[in-house]
């Protein structure tokens, strides 16, 4: 428990945020590309996939964040904390914004030389932008979190 | 006068009275009129910059 005094409730929950992006893209998209790639999208197992997927996530929400706001004292945002998090969405806003200009390119590059780069169906460039959602949120929490460790 | 407490009376988190202390962050003019405050002191007394 004396980590804990190391460390904000803000902190912990941003952690808690950053294991949770990395825990549902290790179990998703494994599980994903093979269907992809299989062109089996729309098969009943990538219902049970994103199902599985946002039960664990909820479950997950609720007993990690649930024991951090219950462990540790939950505190008002302060004028560092905004700073912080506009750092963070500045961040998120590159990785965004670089995400798709990169899928309009790939998009353009496959109209031009589709035999070279292969057919970008609807599910892949769906796959594509999930990818890049998680990227810009898991930028955005190490941004935070770098900028948090930085400061003590 | 405890971290804690100065941070409760300066309406900030306690992380920001450590990064404060440790010369990692700049208060806004507004934040530090309140520590100046708290402390009852001038805000030259309170800070200053090297």
């Amino acid at each position: 428990m004396k980590f804990l005094n190391n460390y904000s409730n803000r902190e912990l929950n941003i952690w808690a945020e950053l294991i949770l992006d990395i825990l549902v893209s290790f179990y998703f998209f494994p599980k994903i590309f093979p269907l992809i790639i299989d062109g089996q999208l729309y098969s009943d197992a990538l219902v049970g996939i994103i199902t599985t997927s946002i039960i664990l996530a909820i479950v997950y929400s609720i007993v990690v964040f649930g024991a951090i706001n219950a462990l540790t004292k939950r505190e008002e945002k302060d004028e560092r904390d905004y700073i912080y998090e506009l750092k963070s969405y500045r961040i998120s806003y590159y990785l965004s914004h670089g995400g798709i200009l990169g899928i309009i390119c790939l998009i353009v590059f496959n109209a031009l030389y589709q035999e070279n780069i292969g057919l970008l169906t609807p599910p892949k460039i769906a796959m594509i932008l999930l990818i890049i959602a998680l990227l810009s949120s898991t930028g955005k929490s190490l941004t935070q979190l770098f900028n948090y460790r930085k400061n003590i | 006068m405890t971290q804690a407490e100065l941070a409760e009376k300066a309406s900030v988190t306690r992380q920001t009275i450590i990064a404060l202390e440790a010369q990692k962050y700049s208060p806004s003019l507004e934040l530090a009129f309140r520590i100046a405050n708290v402390f009852d002191v001038p805000l030259e007394e309170a800070f200053q910059y090297n």
